[in-house]
This record gives structure tokens, C-alpha cells and sequence, in this order.
């Protein structure tokens, strides 16, 4: 093998001086009995190894070595497992310009011991991966999450027990160089809440004037709780892909229409403790319509200096908002305003479905219903003043 | 059980007449026999049996040439996802599945295998991605079941979009107009494809990562970029290869084919129906609709902040059933417009445009370009300064102006028209008029005139602005 | 090559007449290091037994590939005390790393000798272990100390003493050594002024060590510690060969159960959106330790997380020097699972004044935070949330909290697992002429 980490017990009498320099290194090699790969820290990933050595009372040296690997050496530790009590390190020695080490480890007899090698092992990254199949009703879908391992670290990792800190533990075999993906988890029918968000600041007011249709950001919502089957640990970040069940078109007369699945957005997703909701930008919507205008835009209470500038006033704004939904099934959209500053909401069309969000941020959460265009449009008002306006207005903290 | 991978078209039992021809023809695309044809191949995986039982018994698997193949088209990003559909004979046990690829951009990280029949039997332990070998998996498969399973393989693939077009024909008095709807489908993936179901999918999907890039990296992770696949086989072997396919065709080729139309989420999922074979850096165009009499109206939009002082000619109708429409959204694409011209149904070609995605019942405005056969002219006749403040220092610190402005309309065409007139103000305005118009919001003003044809008319109205500190709003 | 040190004794016969005698040494006898880290110093101490003629006798001591600062070598009999005399040291001309002392004798035999000198290129560090239970709520802490030799010379059978903490005496040699840094321009100059000082000050540091010793044998191998004069002083018991180019790491102490709290802390001018753990114990006999001070070191924070104890890797940080009885915040970086949300929720501007001239003079704001507290771990954790304010505020809430200073507030929040919270405060603040403070 080209890479190793070998581990070699030396025992009898401890050479001095001179020749301490020529380490003895030793005969048995014992093979790891049990590996363990934990990926539980991000930025970290852990491997600890437990060895069959057989230690002679008294003194002995263990020499850890390795090649090609990269292991952290101020990472490694070494603990007794059979008989914690009376097998003890003394000290450990680092030879110079080796990727080595040498514990001196006490033995109160004769015995063979069970010892675990823990270290910080990089380049064997991991990467977690997300593909979900929603319902043609988009209110349930089944979701996967994938681990992928990729072992750059220099070393064959033969039956290692993987460790992420949930899910399945797995036993698996992994070569340099090599990526292997398995399947961690699976969810059936977990909630999704589907919306469109429509934002004041980042979309165009007028679509008419507008050279390509407009389109409203699609997102699936899902909570990482119990009620949503999930809630038992914290969801990691990846890219998660989300197909849609299709009805698969009979070819010939007579024979059953088959099932398939289109591919309907994609998003990174971020990471999200228990308790806690995920949001899933994957596309975008060009059958709902919105346009947004301002039917009143006045200043008033209008005060001056002496120079006759205006240096407060206040305003009286009147907002109006245009939606229609050319679909044939009703969907959620929410409208999301910004005014800076200090404001008052004077009266609205639709209190029910207003949310407010922070000091300068507010929301319409709107259920439209299907096929609501043309006079069968729904239109929210909203008229707000502003208070002791200096033009300096904060809209954001 | 053979295993030979020259011929890798055999499978156990059960052949059919399609599997025959498809034999035929996949004889040509093996990488071994010709040099330049990519293909996807399954490669058959010779694994040394082990006698002991405690260990996983290898199978070896012979692969088929694909049973089906359905292609899924994404217009607003470069991506297609294929479904292959394949019979493979299993053993009772591990069994290790190799797909590899060559030519051919596939995102590794999008691959997936599902068994179609023994669904409860057959299960995936993982996924191997081999050292420094790139396009190239294995899956690690145990099964409870010995024998033939229908297994179906999907992947994400690039280099095939396809596009919507339009031609509209509108009569001589351009008050209805024919609209026939043509999808086109483009393949550069470096792969020909057979005998493949064709779907499109009309909608905006996002991706955060290019599937050319993905694929290029030959595995997933940030590991070792490969070079980009190898060059476009040469056209000939191609034609060949169109020609021979083409007669096994099933349909006759100039029969009409249906395309289904479904809701898909947010989207629309157009079937072609059959089959179709699209080579590698070939196009295919398909009649998707066809609207006969379709109501149109012509509409002039005039508004100086917008054009200019040009008068902007379109096409206005609406996406519904008395329209003759109203079925499904109308993706956006190029029309090309033409009109006819003479009783003989001479064309004039009227412009060439693009429609925006027009979903059902929505209003349509095909613009159409500069028409100077239809004038508006805006004349201020009066600037009147009044009503001048002073401050403490002699200082003027407020006025207002009174602006009387006259508008010439004229349609020196031979069909009605209808005229869209806007004007946009700012600061403490007010109008008074006798035309009909709409406030749009604070700051923008409507004026709508129909006109029939070689009509001419006039309207005009009074705009106050106040300044300084006459403004009170 | 090791290095060599060798030492000639050169004799004489007659007074007047230098008679040079070369004789060949034994090995030492014993050595003793005491390592200092905080600066590259260390004072090494050997013993030999030489055999003196009576009169005068030269003895030659010069060592090659190691770095010993020439200036700093002292001779000292230990027998005969009274009947050995150095006359002088001196530094053959044309001859580097070598010394002669001339000592007179008035004893002829074997004298038992003591040679000190400073060299440089050993250091040592320590660093800690640190495993926490599954609840982190308690833990195990193991320090070590790591020797680390590149002296150029192997050093066998070696006792070894560590220095801990910062030696006043030397900060203020050094520091006056900086200020007439900026005055003079001579490099040269500086730099074996800058020697000088730190022999002047290693020579200080020896002879307090020296004055300050008693060692006792014990029979478990142990790392004693005891505190001299401004610090601490770490002897490792029993001998050590540490050959040049190597290390080597002993464990110091260990304390099994010391209790630890999870705590968390956010302030947005500190750590901005995120919020950071620590591991909070104090270094007392409550907690299982209290006996000595903690060098400062590194951590490597672990927990474990099955009933066969696999590590699961916390994270890496470092730690201070922990006089006893002090509290230790182990920093563990940011933690994802503890969120801290604070929103304004509402903003008011009044009571606008204006001055003659018309213009704004003074303004005062009304914001009200609402801010949102969720822990989403299997532990309980404690939140310690500080705001900071400027100008002239004012604060009401129903919350606990503590006003830390003039422009700091802090709330502490005990949460339970998998609980959520919120609190809300209204902060009013003055501008302008409005503002009184």
C-alpha cells in the first residue's frame, strides 16, 4: 500500500543516549480492529482507530507512524481501553523531520490491551445532498438526504463506521481518491408550504412597461419539527432538487399511463436547527400578475426655515395593488412592503392579511383564487402617513 | 450468461421486433467498432466470485441497448433530464451496476436508478464514484430477487433547449388574425437520440449550479477538472445514421402530431406525442397549436417618456376562449407577423417581434415597431406665469404656471385604430379637461381615442403646476 | 552531528611556568535545564567531578554546533569550595565557542564542579485536553507540557524545569532596551546591547533560581509546581533524554468532572450576526482543581457522544494564563444551533425642535426591540446578550438585565432544551439639543 499508518509496540530496555536516535522499531503490526469516522464538526473530520497491542510490564514504546496521510500530529492522542487504570502514557516523543511519534506507555503486566488512536484527519470532505419528489398537489413531498464522502485524505478507509450525528451509522469502505454516496435518510409525505413572494423593492412595479413577463419567486417552505416528521436534528446545508410527479402519457390506446417525475427548481439550502423553517427559492411564476401603484403621493404639514426650504413635513400616501391569478387553482402569494422611517397605517383593505415584520417592513399574506384576472382581480389599498419626514429616514438597522 | 461487450445487446429471453432493429442499430454507435459516435454505454462489470457465503456474491451483468428513452426539455436554463429505461438480470445478492460515459455532459451528481418492477427487492446501498476514473458510477445493489428487472435510470444532461415560435396572419382590415404556435427542439449535447418521448417544460426553473460545468467536472466534488469533451463527430456518419433511423419510424412522417398540454406546479408540461430522433446538431420543429379568426384590435401607445415622440404600433388580443385561445399560456418567442394583402392571399410582411409568456385570459401586446401613418401631436399653446410670492428678503420663493396644451390626432390609415395616450407629471400638479382619461396613479395620466379610419380629431386640457412654496403637497 | 561540548582541563606544574595538561573529561555528570518561554532562554546547568593539580590550573571549555551564549558561562566549585579560586575567564583570540578559565587550587584531587551557561532553541508550551460528558455539563481536563529541543545539543538524563508565567524582571530590562532602541542608530550596537540585556537579565533570572531551590526526590513520576518570586516554576520529576530535533510531551495534570457550563454569548459589535460558545469553569477546588495556576496553551475540546466514549471533536481554541480561583471562558467558536434574532419591530421619531432660524435643532427616537431567543440543542444553555447604546438613552424593559456600563446592557437567559423565548425592550434615545447627556 502506498500509504500507511503503521503502529509498532517496542518493548524491553530503553536505549540512551546516542542511539535513542535509532528508534527500534518493531516487528508485529497490529491491523485496526474497529474505525471510526465521526463528521459531526464541519471543519474537522475525527478518525479514531482501535489496535490490539500487547504490552510487556514495565515500560513500553509505541511508535505511531504514518506516510502520505494527512494527519494533524499535535491531534493525536491515545487512550487505553481494556485496562484504563494501570496502563499509563508517560510521555510522548516527537522525532524530528518524521511524520511520527512515540508514546512510552507503563504496564502494571504482562497483557494484551485494547488501545483507541484518535486524530484529526483532513482532505476527507463531506458533502450532504438533498432530492425530493413532491405530490402533483405540492402540499406533501418525500425527501432524500444524501451523504457524500470524499476521501482525498491519503489513505483507504476499510470498514470505517461513519458518524455524521444522525441518521443511519454506516459501515463503509472508502479508497483514496475514491467518493461514495449513500442514501441517510428518508421522509415520506412531508409538509410543504408552497408560496410566491412578491417584494416592492426588487420587482418591477408596471409589468406592462416591462420586456419580458415578470416573474413572481416560487418557494417551498418546510419546518424541521416533529409535525413535519422531522424536528430530531439539525438540518445541514446543501443543494437540494425538487422534482414533481407527472402522469406519464399512455402511447398506445388502452395501456395505463405510467408515473414520472419533472425536475421543477433547485436552491441551496441553509442550515437549519430544529424547530426552525427552511426556505426554498426554486423558480419562478409568470401566471400570477401583480402591479403596484401610488395613487397618492402628497406632502403635508409642511414646515419651513427661514429660508424657505422645507426642513420637516409630513406625507399622506396611498398605495394600490393590482393582483391577478391567471392559474386554475388558487395559490398563496405574499406582498412585502418597505416604508423607512417613522409611519402610520391609516386604514387598509386588508387588515386580516397584514403582518408586520419589522419597524420598516410589513406583509399581505394573500390566498388568491384560481382564475382571478380581469375584473375578478383582487386589489389591496393601503394608506399610510409619515411622520416628521427630514429626507433622512432610516429603512433599514 | 454472456458477457461480452462487443455485442452487449442480448438479453435473456426476451427480445422483440423493436429490440431487433434497436440491436441493429446500436451495432453502430459501440465505442469500440466506430471512432467518433458518443454513446451511453453500460458497461458490463466482470467481479471475481467469492466462494465463501459470509461474502457478497458479485454479478456479472450484461447490458441491453436502451428499452426507452424519454427526454424532458427546460427552455429558461440548459438542462434536460433523460429517463432511460432498461432490463437487467440480477442476482440474489450484491451486485454491482457500472454506468460510464464518454462525449456526452452529464452531471454526475444527478445520476439515480430506481427498479421499476421488484421495486421491495431491489435497494441501493450506495453509489461509488471510482479514484481518479472520471464519468463514471457504480451502484453497490442487493437484491432479494433473481432474475429480469425493468429498472429505470435518470440523469441530467446539457446541450438540447428548445424555443416557441409564432406566425401570425392578419387580414386585410387587421381585425383578426390566424396564429399557428411551432416548438423547436436544438440538440448540441454531443448525443443522438433515438426513438425518444420528447416533453418540454414551460416555466422558470432555477439552478444554482450550470450542468455543463457539473459535468465537465466528471464527478461530484471540487475535485480535478477535465478537459471539455471531445469534437462533434463528423456530419456524414450522422446522415447516414438519420436515414437509416428514419425509416424505422412509425408514424408517417407528415402526419400532424398532438401536443398535451398539463399544469406541472407553476408550470406547463408540453408531450409531443410518440417518438422522435433528434441527432447530435440537429433541430426538429413541431406545429404545438393552431387559432384560426382570432380577434385583434390595432393599438397606438403614445408617451413621450417612454418612445419618444414616436407612436408605437401593436397587435392587441387576448389569450382566451372567444378569442379562439385560452387553452394554455402562450410561451414567450420570435413571432414573425404578415398580413394578407390582397383577396389572393398575397402577404405583406408586417414585422418581426416576440411575444412575452402570456398566461390564459391575459390581455396581449404584439408591438410592432414605429407606424408613422398614424400621428399624434402634442402643442402647448399657453404658458401663463402667475400668482408670484415674495420672502422677507424681496426673494421670490413661490409661483405657479398654467400650461394649456392641444393634441392633434390623426389615423391616415384604412382601418380603425385605437390611440393610448399617456402623460406623466411631477411636483403639486393638477389637469382639467374635457377629454375622457383615467388617472393611473399620482403622477401619470391616460387618454384613450379611438379612431376610425382617416379620422382625424383634437382634445386638450389645463395643467397648474405650483413652485415654492405655493406647493402644498 | 550531535553537538559536542568539551571540556579540557589544562594543568600546570609549576606557578610560574603554565604547564598544559590535557585531560580527557567524563561525561557529566548530571544536568539540569530550566526553560524559560516566554523568552529563548535557558539556563542549563551541569555538574562534573574534575581532578585539580594544586596550583594553577587552565581549564579549557568549548562546544561547537550549539547555541550558548559565550558571555554567560560561570564556573563553580561545589567541593573544596574554599580551596579553589578562578583567577580569570578568557576567550582565545582567533577561536570561536571556546573558553579558558585559570584557576588557582590549593587542593590536589577530585573536585565536584558546576558550570552554568545559557543557550537558546529550547522551548516548551503546554496544552490541554479537554473531554466533555454527552451533556456538556462536566468534564474531564488533562494538561500536558511539550519540551521541544533545537538546541543543536542532545540532552540525556536531563532533569528539566519549566518557568511559567512572565518574569517581571526581564519585561523591564527589555523594555528599557526598546526605548534606547529609538534613540540610536548603531545596528551593531543595538544588537549586543539586546544581548546584554537578555544575559544580564538571564544571568538574574539563574541566580534566583539558584538562590530560591530546594528539590526533593519522589517516588511517582510528577510534575511539581511551585510559585518563586513573580511566577511559577514546573519541575519534572526524574530525569529526561531529549536529543536535539525532538520533542517530547508529558502530562502535567488531570482532573476528572470539572463542572462546566455551556455558555453562549452575542453582541453584535463583537461577533456581528453570530453567536459563540464557551465553556465556562473556574480553576477552584470546587471544581477539582484550584491547586495551581494554568499556563497558558491550547485546547482540543472534545465530547463524548456514545457509552463506549468516541470523541465527537468540539474545537480548537487557546487559553490564557488562569491564575487559581479565576474563571475561564473556553472560546469554542460559533454555534449554529443557538439563534439569537433581534428585530426592531417599531420606530418613532418626535418631539422635533427647531432653532430661530427654523431648522431641525432636536429630535428624539422610540425604538422598540423585540428580540428572539431559540435553543435548539438537547442541552440547556445560558444566553448572555449584550447591547450597546450611545448618546443620551434610555432603556425600559420587563426583562432581568444588568446595566455593564455607561453604554452597555446585558441579559442573561437560562433556556432549556429545545425552548424558545423572547423578550422586548423600548430604548428612547435624545439627539440634538434634545439630548441632556
Amino acid at each position: 500500500m502506498k500509504h500507511r499508518i503503521t503502529l509498532a509496540v517496542l518493548t524491553g530496555v530503553l536505549f540512551l543516549s546516542h542511539s535513542a536516535h535509532a528508534r527500534v522499531k518493531l516487528v508485529a503490526l497490529p491491523e485496526r480492529a474497529r474505525v471510526v469516522v465521526s463528521l459531526n464538526n464541519p471543519d474537522a473530520t475525527l478518525v479514531e482507530e482501535e489496535r490490539l497491542i500487547t504490552l510487556q510490564k514495565g515500560v513500553n514504546k509505541v511508535d505511531f507512524s504514518w506516510r502520505g496521510v494527512n494527519i494533524d500530529a499535535t491531534s493525536i492522542q491515545v487512550r487505553p481501553l481494556t485496562h484504563p487504570d494501570n496502563v499509563v502514557v508517560l510521555n510522548t516523543s516527537y522525532p524530528p523531520n518524521e511524520n511520527a511519534l512515540i508514546w512510552e506507555m507503563s504496564s502494571s503486566s504482562a497483557q494484551e490491551e485494547r488501545v483507541r488512536i484518535s486524530y484529526l484527519l483532513s482532505g476527507l470532505g463531506r458533502d450532504i445532498a438533498y432530492k425530493a419528489v413532491a405530490e402533483p398537489d405540492e402540499k406533501t413531498m418525500t425527501l432524500r438526504n444524501y451523504l457524500r464522502l470524499r476521501n482525498d485524505s491519503g489513505e483507504d478507509l476499510t470498514e470505517a463506521e461513519i458518524r455524521i450525528g444522525y441518521g443511519a451509522n454506516f459501515k463503509k469502505t472508502i479508497a483514496h481518491e475514491e467518493v461514495l454516496e449513500m442514501l441517510s435518510e428518508r421522509i415520506d409525505g412531508l409538509p410543504i408550504k408552497k408560496i410566491l413572494t412578491w417584494d416592492a423593492a426588487t420587482l418591477p412595479w408596471d409589468p406592462e412597461y416591462e420586456k419580458k413577463t415578470v416573474g413572481i419567486p416560487l418557494s417551498y417552505v418546510i419546518k424541521n419539527d416533529k409535525a413535519s416528521k422531522l424536528g430530531a436534528h439539525t438540518l445541514l446545508p446543501g443543494k437540494v432538487r425538487i422534482f414533481i410527479k407527472t402522469k406519464e402519457q399512455a402511447e398506445k390506446e388502452g395501456e395505463k399511463a405510467g408515473e414520472g417525475v419533472a425536475f421543477t427548481g433547485e436552491d441551496w439550502a441553509t442550515l437549519t436547527p430544529a424547530d426552525r423553517e427552511l426556505k426554498l427559492y426554486i423558480g419562478q411564476s409568470r401566471d400570477v400578475k401583480v402591479t403596484q401603484r401610488k395613487t397618492k403621493d402628497d406632502k403635508t404639514n409642511i414646515r419651513r426655515n427661514s429660508g424657505n426650504t422645507i426642513v420637516l413635513h409630513d406625507t399622506d400616501e396611498i398605495y394600490k395593488i393590482e393582483v391577478e391569478n391567471f392559474k386554475k387553482t388558487p395559490v398563496d402569494l405574499v406582498i412585502v412592503e418597505h416604508i423607512p422611517g417613522y409611519w402610520k397605517m391609516v386604514e387598509h383593505s386588508h387588515a386580516a392579511q397584514f403582518k408586520k415584520k419589522d419597524a420598516f417592513t410589513f406583509e399581505y399574506n394573500l390566498t388568491l383564487p384560481a382564475e382571478s384576472s380581469g375584473n375578478r382581480k383582487t386589489t389591496v389599498t393601503f394608506n399610510i402617513n409619515r411622520i416628521n419626514v427630514q429626507g433622512n429616514e432610516p429603512a433599514s438597522y | 450468461m454472456k458477457n461480452d461487450l462487443t455485442e452487449g445487446s442480448q438479453v435473456g429471453g426476451w427480445e422483440s421486433e423493436q429490440m431487433r432493429k434497436q440491436r441493429r442499430v446500436s451495432r453502430i454507435h459501440l465505442p469500440n467498432c466506430s471512432p467518433a459516435h458518443l454513446l451511453i454505454c453500460m458497461l458490463a462489470v466482470l467481479l471475481f466470485w467469492v466462494a465463501s457465503p459470509a461474502h457478497a456474491r458479485i454479478n456479472v451483468v450484461t447490458l441491453p441497448g436502451r428499452d426507452s428513452v424519454q427526454l424532458t426539455i427546460y427552455n429558461s436554463v440548459d438542462l434536460t433530464l433523460v429517463k432511460e429505461s432498461r432490463f437487467l438480470t440480477f442476482r440474489k445478492g450484491l451486485n454491482r451496476l457500472e454506468f460510464s460515459w464518454a462525449n456526452t455532459l452529464i452531471d454526475p451528481t444527478s445520476v439515480e436508478f430506481r427498479a421499476l418492477t421488484h421495486g421491495d427487492e431491489v435497494e441501493v446501498l450506495d453509489v461509488s464514484f471510482p479514484p481518479r476514473v472520471a464519468n463514471t458510477l457504480e451502484w453497490r445493489i442487493n437484491s432479494e430477487f433473481a432474475g429480469e428487472v425493468q429498472v429505470e435510470i435518470r440523469y441530467f444532461t446539457s446541450g438540447i433547449n428548445w424555443s416557441a415560435d409564432y406566425v401570425a396572419e392578419a387580414n386585410k382590415i387587421e381585425n383578426l388574425m390566424h396564429l399557428a404556435g411551432h416548438v423547436r427542439v436544438n440538440n448540441h449535447s454531443g448525443e443522438d437520440y433515438e426513438n425518444a418521448q420528447v416533453r418540454l417544460v414551460v416555466g422558470m426553473v432555477r439552478l444554482v449550479e450550470e450542468i455543463a460545468a457539473l459535468a465537465r467536472a466528471g464527478r461530484p466534488g471540487p475535485l480535478t477538472q477535465l478537459p471539455a469533451p471531445a469534437a462533434m463527430p463528423e456530419a456524414s456518419a450522422k446522415l447516414a445514421l438519420y436515414q437509416e433511423v428514419d425509416r424505422l419510424q412509425e408514424r408517417a412522417k407528415d402526419a400532424p402530431r398532438q401536443v398535451i398540454k398539463e399544469g406541472l406546479s407553476e408550470y406547463f408540461l408540453y408531450t409531443v406525442e410518440g417518438r422522435d430522433t433528434i441527432p447530435n446538431g440537429w433541430s426538429k420543429r413541431m406545429p404545438s397549436f393552431k387559432a384560426q379568426e382570432v380577434p385583434i384590435v390595432s393599438y397606438y401607445k403614445h408617451e413621450r417618456e417612454r418612445y419618444g415622440d414616436k407612436v408605437i404600433r401593436h397587435y392587441r388580443f387576448k389569450n382566451d376562449k372567444e378569442s379562439k385561445l385560452g387553452t394554455e399560456p402562450l410561451p414567450d418567442g420570435a413571432v414573425k407577423a404578415f398580413r394578407f394583402e390582397t383577396d389572393d392571399r398575397l402577404y405583406a410582411f408586417v414585422g418581426r417581434t416576440s411575444v412575452k409568456y402570456i398566461p390564459l385570459n391575459e390581455q396581449v401586446e404584439l408591438e410592432l415597431g414605429n407606424d408613422l401613418e398614424v400621428m399624434v401631436k402634442p402643442v402647448l399653446t399657453n404658458w401663463i406665469k402667475t400668482d408670484i410670492q415674495f420672502d422677507n428678503n424681496g426673494n421670490v420663493k413661490g409661483w405657479t404656471t398654467r400650461e394649456a396644451w392641444e393634441f392633434e390626432l390623426q389615423n391616415s390609415k384604412d382601418i380603425d385604430v385605437v390611440l393610448d395616450i399617456r402623460r406623466n407629471f411631477s411636483g403639486d400638479w393638477s389637469i382639467s379637461t374635457q377629454a375622457q382619461h383615467e388617472n393611473v396613479d399620482a403622477n401619470k395620466v391616460k387618454f384613450v381615442a379611438p379612431l376610425k379610419a382617416r379620422e382625424k380629431q383634437k382634445f386638450s386640457y389645463q395643467l397648474t403646476i405650483r413652485h415654492g412654496t405655493n406647493a402644498t403637497r | 552531528m550531535p553537538a559536542l561540548l568539551c571540556l579540557w582541563l589544562l594543568f600546570t606544574i609549576a606557578p610560574a611556568d603554565a604547564r598544559i595538561h590535557v585531560v580527557a573529561l567524563p561525561d557529566r555528570d548530571s544536568v539540569q535545564l530550566t526553560i524559560y518561554n516566554s523568552v529563548d532562554l535557558t539556563l542549563v546547568r551541569e555538574t562534573r567531578t574534575l581532578t585539580f593539580r594544586k596550583g594553577l590550573n587552565r581549564l579549557e571549555f568549548s562546544w561547537a554546533n550549539t547555541l550558548i551564549d559565550p558571555t554567560s558561562v560561570e564556573f563553580r566549585a561545589l567541593t573544596h569550595a574554599d580551596d579553589v579560586d578562578v583567577l580569570d575567564a578568557s576567550f582565545p583570540p582567533r577561536v570561536a565557542n571556546t573558553l579558558e578559565w585559570r584557576i588557582h587550587s590549593e587542593f590536589a584531587g577530585e573536585v565536584q564542579v558546576e558550570i552554568r551557561y545559557f543557550t537558546s532553541g529550547i522551548s516548551w508550551a503546554a496544552d490541554y485536553v479537554a473531554e466533555a460528558s454527552n451533556a456538556e455539563n462536566r468534564m474531564n481536563l488533562a494538561g500536558h507540557v511539550r519540551v521541544s529541543n533545537r538546541s543543536g545539543e542532545d540532552y540525556e538524563n536531563a532533569q528539566v524545569r519549566l518557568v511559567v508565567g512572565v518574569v517581571r524582571l526581564v519585561e523591564e530590562i527589555v523594555r528599557l532596551a526598546n526605548e534606547r532602541k529609538s534613540k540610536s542608530d548603531d545596528a551593531d550596537e543595538m544588537q549586543r546591547f539586546n544581548r546584554g540585556v537578555k544575559r544580564q537579565a538571564g544571568v538574574a533570572l539563574g541566580k534566583e533560581l539558584a538562590d530560591g531551590e530546594k528539590r526533593e526526590r519522589l517516588e511517582r513520576r510528577e510534575i511539581i509546581k511551585e510559585g518563586l518570586s513573580e511566577y511559577f516554576m514546573y519541575t519534572v520529576e526524574g530525569r529526561d533524554t531529549i536529543p536535539t530535533g525532538w520533542s517530547r510531551r508529558m502530562p502535567s495534570f488531570t482532573a476528572a468532572e470539572v463542572p462546566i457550563g455551556g455558555y453562549y454569548k452575542y453582541e453584535r459589535e463583537r461577533y456581528g450576526d453570530k453567536v459563540i460558545r464557551y465553556y465556562r469553569f473556574k480553576n477552584d477546588k470546587e471544581s477539582r482543581l484550584g491547586v495551581e495556576p494554568l499556563p497558558d496553551g491550547d485546547v482540543k475540546a472534545f465530547r463524548f457522544f456514545t457509552d463506549d466514549k468516541l470523541y465527537a471533536f468540539v474545537g480548537r481554541t487557546a487559553v490564557k494564563y488562569i491564575p487559581v480561583n479565576e474563571q475561564v471562558d473556553l472560546e469554542l467558536g460559533n454555534d449554529l444551533e443557538v439563534l439569537v434574532k433581534p428585530t426592531l419591530m417599531n420606530w418613532v421619531k418626535t418631539d422635533v425642535q427647531f432653532d430661530n432660524r427654523g431648522n431641525v435643532k432636536g429630535w428624539t427616537t422610540l425604538e422598540t426591540w423585540e428580540v428572539e431567543v431559540q435553543n435548539s440543542k438537547d442541552i440547556d444553555v445560558t444566553l448572555d446578550i449584550r447591547r450597546n447604546f450611545n448618546g443620551d438613552w434610555s432603556m425600559v424593559t420587563a426583562a432581568k438585565y444588568e446595566n455593564v456600563d455607561a453604554t452597555k446592557v446585558k441579559f442573561v437567559l437560562p433556556l432549556k432544551p429545545r425552548e424558545k423565548q423572547k423578550f422586548t425592550y423600548e430604548l428612547t434615545t435624545r439627539h440634538g439639543t434634545n439630548a441632556t447627556k
